[in-house]
């Protein structure tokens, strides 16, 4: 390929081009998008992979296949990325697992639709095979342990299969040979994501066992389900666990009543409505990640109450005309002050001095 | 009389209501076409530096050094006025694209972007026109309004006017030091280093790059290269100044003592804005090159919303105007430009009618 014998030449100038000290001449941005004009998936950072295949997974789930740039370094399972869509000029970032093994050339995202759900919508109904994708690189704690410990049991629910599933497919390409125990749980078989894979590879590998559970055949998943469902002995499992709130809440519980035989590894999908939106003027907790803090807001502007927990936010006009007191806001439910609006989305852009809480905030202050 | 004094507060309010509409309005509809319209001048002047500055670098003769300078002036006025400006008046944030974020952007001339997002969205736009407060009214320099004492340096003024003009971009540059308060003696010794610091660091970056590397990389041609930055930075200075004086100081725009503003509510704010500014006339072109600012009054009701809207709600905010018998001060170029000159020439002379005493 011509591509893979311009690599070295390419990254000489790739280095050169993205030299910060032969500014103004290389001017990065520019440079890019001219890169990105000619073969959307050249870039001087950025990590871009071209959709090469959809998999209908189930009624409401797609894995999106993708080959990515020379920018990718590489992931470890259960790892996840942040993509970045632009939808009606607005640029959004969620944060999806990969959801095959690491190693192969290829990438997976599997997403469910969250119905309402800005990105998840957009991917479902707009992505083709063909477009591309802008990812971060990979982060993420939630990987295998290494060494592997000889008994691990899996409990994933909903799209929290994902992460659970790269895990997975590596152990079976590492040969693994201990004991794995797989709970899924889901509503009915229709909605199982990786189902009818899982149940092959349970057919043809001894070292795993797969344990399907439908809410809506079997009833409400509990703890004394869990207790029929799971090995009574569970010493020396190593616990991993993703879903939604409540199955993880409810599976924590339960280990510690067992005793905690082991870690319990877990991440947590949290969406941003899961921060119930409190009544105008109720006090809530915002949390400042750069410095740290942690104060409560009621009704007043945020600017005016982070003041008065002696912080410093940068300012100017205090009544919204000059941008200064902008910050970004991770996660939580703003009211903008001058026009009402309640907004939720997470990682958006919020003006401090005209802005109040409506929910326990994550902010970048 | 102030139209503050003019209306009851009911019809402030309802001023204000319906103010407020036009922009919840527009701010409710931003999309892709705004995204599509910036990125679209950010191309053609970034299309129109490389032209330009081939040209200087390689080209021969006069008339290829004239379109170089043509190109590359292009090119400073698109960055400064319809990207620069708009991008860092937070027009653009609720893109979340790092490129048109407004707290981080950095543009081509001298003035440090930091201590503009300062003297110019917070210091400027929140004391428009007022005397004492807002230093754009004459910059601290020429003295524009009977409410600004009159000193006999003011004497000057039309020669000062006329430097302004041409070295627009260092008048913008060392606008956040405040000179002015150094020369009073209200700034330390190392107040004033601090504020020294940025400009310095600014537009010695300016400097390097207009008239010594892009110079240099044309070897021997560089005189021709280094006579067309100045040429395509002298134009721009120029026309940024036009621009911008036409926006506050033709007559009829009005100024405001601080007792003036005293207890505002933000109607009171939108009626000094528009009674303080004044639009120029012109085509889509005139107004791009602009950067909008022709339509200075919908800027100044609505700095943070993209600029190429302005042309869509000024018959309505012009409609509201009228309405409550608020002036709408608008007019061609010349006509403007000429009510500014006859400006800078009355004041340089003392005020005939007593003028208040400034704090
Ligand atoms: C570490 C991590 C890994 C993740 N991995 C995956 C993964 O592998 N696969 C996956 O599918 N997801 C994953 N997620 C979740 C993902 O990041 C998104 O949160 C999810 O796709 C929803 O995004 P959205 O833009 O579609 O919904 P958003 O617009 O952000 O809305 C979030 C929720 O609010 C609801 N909502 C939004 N607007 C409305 C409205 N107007 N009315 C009613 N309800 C509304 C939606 O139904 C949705 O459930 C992961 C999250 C994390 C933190
Ligand atoms: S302080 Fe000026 S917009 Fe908030």
């Amino acid at each position: 390929m011509t591509q893979a014998a311009l690599y070295p030449l390419g990254r000489a100038a790739r280095r050169a081009l993205a030299a910060s000290w032969l500014h103004p001449l290389n001017d990065t941005p520019a440079v890019d998008e001219l890169l990105g004009a000619i073969n959307p998936m050249w870039s001087l950072n950025d990590i871009r992979a071209r959709v090469v295949e959809v998999i209908l997974e189930t009624h409401d789930t797609r894995t999106f296949v993708l080959a990515p740039n020379r920018r990718w370094p590489g992931f470890q399972a259960g790892q996840h990325v942040a993509l970045e869509v632009e939808i009606d000029g607005v640029r959004h970032h969620r944060t999806y697992s990969l959801s095959a093994a690491p190693g192969g050339r290829r990438l997976a995202l599997t997403v469910k639709h969250q119905p309402g759900g800005r990105v998840s919508s957009w991917l479902h109904q707009r992505v083709r095979i063909g477009d591309v994708l802008k990812l971060s690189a990979p982060a993420g704690d939630f990987v295998l342990p290494e060494p592997l410990p000889s008994r691990l049991l899996m409990l994933g629910a909903g799209s929290g299969v994902t992460p659970l599933m790269s895990m997975l497919r590596t152990l079976r390409a590492r040969n693994y040979g201990g004991e794995i125990v797989f709970l899924h749980s889901c509503r009915q078989p229709a909605d199982a994501i990786f189902g009818s894979e899982l149940k092959a590879l349970a057919a043809a590998w001894p070292a795993l066992r797969l344990v399907m559970h439908y809410s809506q055949e079997q009833g409400r998943l509990d703890r004394t389900a869990l207790q029929r469902l799971l090995p009574a002995d569970l010493s020396g499992c190593h616990g991993l666990l993703c879903g939604p709130h409540g199955f993880m809440d409810l599976v924590n519980a339960w280990w510690h009543e067992r005793g905690a035989p082991g870690a319990l590894q877990q991440e947590s999908f949290s969406g941003p409505v899961l921060h119930a939106v409190a009544p105008a003027g109720a006090s809530s907790e915002v949390r400042c990640v750069r410095s740290e803090r942690v104060f409560t807001a009621a009704g007043q502007p945020l600017l005016v109450e982070a003041e008065s927990a002696g912080l410093r936010p940068k300012h100017g006009c205090r009544i919204g005309i000059c941008h200064s007191c902008q910050c970004r806001k991770l996660s939580g439910t703003v009211e903008n002050l001058l026009t009402g609006a309640v907004s939720s989305a997470p990682d958006e852009t919020i003006q401090l001095c005209i802005s109040a809480a409506r929910s326990d905030l994550t902010l970048d202050l | 009389m102030t139209p503050r004094k003019q209306l009851s507060r009911e019809q402030v309010a309802a001023f204000q209501a319906e103010i407020d509409a036009v922009r919840n309005e527009v701010k409710a509809d931003l999309g892709e076409r705004d995204v599509a319209h910036i990125r679209r001048v950010i191309r053609i002047a970034r299309g129109s530096a490389v032209a330009g500055r081939s040209l200087l670098m390689f080209g021969f003769g006069p008339a290829s050094w004239l379109l170089g300078v043509t190109a590359l002036a292009n090119a400073k006025i698109l960055e400064n006025m319809e990207i620069g400006h708009n991008v860092m008046h937070g027009q653009y944030d609720w893109t979340n694209d790092p490129a048109l974020a407004s707290q981080t952007y950095e543009w081509d001339n001298v003035c440090d972007a930091e201590q503009w997002r300062h003297s110019h969205n917070f210091m400027h736009h929140s004391y428009t026109n007022i005397v004492g407060k807002d230093r754009d009214v004459g910059y601290g320099i020429l003295r524009m309004s009977d409410k600004q004492p009159w000193n006999p340096y003011h004497l000057f003024q039309p020669v000062s006017n006329l430097l302004l003009a041409l070295l627009f971009e260092w008048g913008v540059g060392l606008h956040d030091v405040e000179f002015e308060r150094v020369f009073a003696g209200k700034v330390s010794r190392e107040q004033f280093a601090e504020r020294m610091r940025p400009f310095l660091r600014k537009a010695r970056k300016q400097m390097v790059k207009d008239y010594l590397l892009f110079p240099a990389l044309a070897l021997w041609n560089w005189p021709r290269v280094l006579a067309g930055n100045v040429a395509a930075n002298l134009i721009r200075n120029v026309w940024a100044y036009a621009i911008i004086f036409c926006g506050h100081f033709p007559e009829g725009a009005e100024t405001f003592t601080e007792e003036e503003t005293r207890d505002e509510t933000r109607g009171d704010w939108y009626l000094r804005q528009i009674t303080g500014s004044a639009n120029l006339e012109g085509g889509p072109l005139f107004h791009i090159m602009s950067g909008h600012l022709s339509h200075q009054i919908e800027h100044h009701l609505f700095p943070d919303l993209p600029a190429h809207r302005y042309a869509e709600v000024a018959p309505r905010v012009r409609a509201i105007c009228e309405k409550y018998g608020v002036r709408y001060n608008t007019g061609g170029f010349w006509k403007q430009y000429f009510s500014v000159m006859r400006s800078v020439f009355r004041h340089a002379l003392p005020s005939r009618a007593p003028q208040p005493a400034l704090a």
